[in-house]
């Protein structure tokens, strides 16, 4: 008979802990997925009594680049995901390097640089929105008061610029907070490496690529995950500089499903977020995999 | 101490046991699978008492404190009853009203949009059928088959807006504008004359889609060949690259220079401003913007102005009126009897007045009298020939957004044919 107490196995009472857990894992995370798997054969509306069996045509649809809204987004969605996780991640580590020391100073600039993170992006987008007004907006304003009329953008109105001015504005109101994360990482690398690198007559430069970057490697890892689907939940930032719809260059995977769920297709609304499930499982399984070659390498 | 490791080890009936979980789940997804219920519907009734505090949704955040004074009326008249107003963003209620008022827990009254709402909420069984209640009859005929489907009255349309550009009285007089162009031809000019008077001819907020696209009811209301011609588009007998459409296309590129710099990255409230402060001549929204120009200040005279697309002879229409709010009884309410009244309560004229004085907006309500000096001023319009907003035609979303976002590409310098092509390659995937 099979021992189930003693040496090395747990006792059959302590599973019991993981039951509430194990619940609220089922109820909200397993049951929804299977059920959006189930919508997504189908072609419901959403409130009918009434739906067909399609079968795997709305993935197919998707996959194949049937439907060129759903196209456009993801396109959308990796340029702003692009600028977001470079852009943030080197500010965030740069402000990080440069604010590390405890002094009153620095204190201050973190605050102030944490500040715009605990704005709600709806706050941001509305602030945004006036910055990047083409007529009224403080941008044109100053460069037509500089005589620069010729740089004057359109900002959200020029289809081919709107999502990075967006990329823009996610990077001002979340840089700070990674900041905080990239300063407690590098608090935890020993000193006795720098002083070692520098007995070793390591400048700056190489004290950075030998020592620090190596060592915030987990750190790093942490930010370009948390970006990574920062970006591509960036769904009210969306819809409050560009309106809900938003218009089709300003569209990103998040407000695409949304939009289809509100044009009474949920079926294919539910396709379309399986498919945003495992592009997001691609993108950060492909991220982590990079980053730790280049931290290998360095 | 050093941690004991304990290996996760998955025997057979482990496996077993997950599996039977899973299809448990599964098995518990399929009982709340697509289609398992199914809203109310059914017949509102007639004759009953008010004695219940009901739910009242609706979008208009604007018009709050005037039902709340209406509400007080309502419930002078009936003691036992009352309403409590459950307001949404109006960009939040065209997107999730349908899936909150279906289980009959709020908004036992609501209102709904003209269009792509109105017809799935009827689908789905969330408005009663009113066709029975006497109050149908203090409804203007004009607009009552807004609220129809197959010929039963289920909703009743409260407000006529004008979605068409509103116009600077005083401007267009020191512009040396005497009379209204007829034409497309007049447009230009006028157009030009106000340019040469130094003002923005027309502020047109392309950075909004919801507001911009006003501007295509007027442009389209004599090109297209019919009055449903979104409704056709969406069947695939009308298609974007026919030569109507690129012709309202080629026109918006016409009017593109007599717009405001960057247009296409515009808001509307920064236009607003810019129209309150007699820095443009046209505010190509709607007469809803009547009171938000009167509340940063404008106090010149606003008066309505339709772009004619055509010449004089070939015009349909003057220009495009709407009929919306369109108010209803929650067919899954147990309180349909005092929801019935409340609306019968908003029916009558006086308090239809009372609500269009209040919010500056027109009624559908017969015998109104309107005392607000704009509301006097396009009272008019109300019985001059005007279009039903073509745009509230599309029920796909995505075409509707694909149509008229061609129009917005066209004034930030795209061709007219890439456009349309660019327009058509998504209705056709839509429309499958």
């Amino acid at each position: 008979m099979r021992r189930l107490t003693g040496p090395g196995r747990p006792h059959p009472a302590l599973y019991l802990f993981c039951l509430p857990a194990v619940a609220l894992y089922v109820v909200f995370f397993v049951v929804p997925t299977l059920q959006a798997v189930q919508y997504a054969t189908t072609d419901w509306d959403g409130f009918s009594p009434d739906f067909e069996r399609v079968g795997a045509d709305n993935l197919v649809k998707l996959a194949t680049g049937g439907d060129s809204l759903f196209t456009t987004a993801l396109t959308n969605n990796l340029k702003f995901l692009l600028v977001v996780v470079v852009l943030q991640t080197m500010l965030s580590l740069g402000l990080a390097l440069m604010l590390l020391r405890t002094t009153r100073a620095s204190v201050f600039l973190r605050s102030v640089y944490f500040l715009p993170t605990i704005l709600s992006s709806v706050s941001v987008a509305f602030v945004w929105r006036f910055v990047y007004d083409p007529n009224v907006g403080p941008v044109n304003t100053a460069l037509g008061a500089i005589g620069l009329d010729g740089l004057r953008s359109g900002f959200l109105g020029n289809p081919d610029q709107a999502i990075y001015w967006v990329a823009l504005t996610q990077v001002w109101a979340h840089a700070g907070q990674l900041m905080v994360i990239f300063i407690a990482g590098l608090q935890q690398i020993p000193e006795d490496l720098y002083e070692a690198a520098r007995l070793d007559g390591a400048g700056r430069w190489q004290q950075f690529r030998h020592v620090t970057w190596p060592l915030v490697a987990p750190t790093t890892t942490i930010v370009v995950a948390y970006t990574t689907i920062q970006s591509f939940k960036a769904f009210d930032l969306i819809l409050g500089l560009g309106g809900n719809p938003p218009r089709r260059s300003l569209d990103i995977l998040s407000t695409r499903v949304y939009t289809t769920f509100t044009n009474a297709e949920f079926g294919y609304a539910a396709a379309q977020s399986l498919l945003f499930m495992v592009i997001i499982l691609a993108v950060t399984l492909l991220q982590r995999r990079t980053l730790k070659l280049t931290q290998r390498g360095a | 101490m050093p941690s004991r490791h304990l290996p996760i080890t998955l025997d057979r009936r482990g496996l077993l046991g997950l599996m039977g979980a899973s299809g448990l789940a599964y098995a518990a997804t399929a009982c709340a699978g697509p289609g398992s219920t199914s809203g109310g519907g059914g017949t509102a009734p007639t004759g009953g008492s008010a004695t219940d505090t009901i739910s009242f949704a609706h979008w208009r955040a604007e018009d709050q404190q005037v039902f709340d004074a209406i509400i007080k009326g309502f419930a002078g008249a009936n003691a036992d009853a009352g309403v409590e107003q459950d307001i949404s963003p109006s960009q939040d209620y065209q997107s999730s009203a349908i899936q909150r008022l279906r289980g009959g827990e709020v908004g036992d009254a609501f209102t709904a949009f003209r269009g792509a709402q109105f017809e799935d909420m009827v689908s789905a069984g969330v408005f009663a059928d009113l066709s029975q209640q006497d109050f149908v009859s203090a409804y203007s005929d004009r607009f009552l088959p807004v609220g129809q489907q197959d010929g039963t009255q289920y909703g009743l349309p409260y407000q006529v807006v004008f979605l068409m550009p509103i116009y600077n009285v005083d401007l267009f007089e020191k512009a040396g504008v005497s009379e209204l162009p007829r034409d497309w031809d007049g447009f230009l000019a006028l157009c030009e004359t106000l340019r040469s008077a130094d003002v923005t001819p027309i502020a047109w907020p392309g950075g909004d889609a919801g507001n911009a696209a006003q501007l295509f009811n007027s442009m389209t209301m004599n090109n297209a060949p019919s009055e449903d011609f979104g409704t056709r588009i969406e069947a695939g007998e009308l298609k974007c690259t026919d030569d109507w459409f690129l012709k309202t296309l080629s026109q918006y590129a016409e009017l593109a220079p007599y717009m405001q710099d960057n247009a296409t990255g515009s808001a509307p409230e920064p236009l607003q401003q810019l129209f309150a402060e007699q820095k443009a001549g046209m505010l190509a929204t709607g007469s809803y913007n009547i009171a938000a120009a009167r509340a940063l200040g404008a106090e010149f005279a606003m008066d309505l102005v339709s772009p004619i697309t055509t010449t004089a002879a070939e015009a349909r229409f003057e220009g495009v009126h709407n009929a919306t709010f369109i108010l209803g009884v929650n067919g899954a309410s147990e309180k349909q009897e005092t929801a019935v009244a409340w609306l019968e309560h908003l029916s009558d004229p006086e308090v239809a007045g009372e609500y269009a004085n209040g919010t500056a907006q027109h009624v559908t309500v017969e015998g109104v009298e309107y005392t607000n000096p704009d509301l006097e001023r396009i009272e008019p319009w109300l019985s001059r020939n005007t279009a039903l907003a073509p745009r509230y035609q599309f029920l796909d979303l995505d075409v509707e957004a694909a149509v008229e976002a061609a129009c917005v590409a066209v004034v930030g310098g795209q061709s007219p044919e890439q456009a349309a092509e660019e327009a058509q390659k998504i209705v056709d995937e839509q429309i499958g």
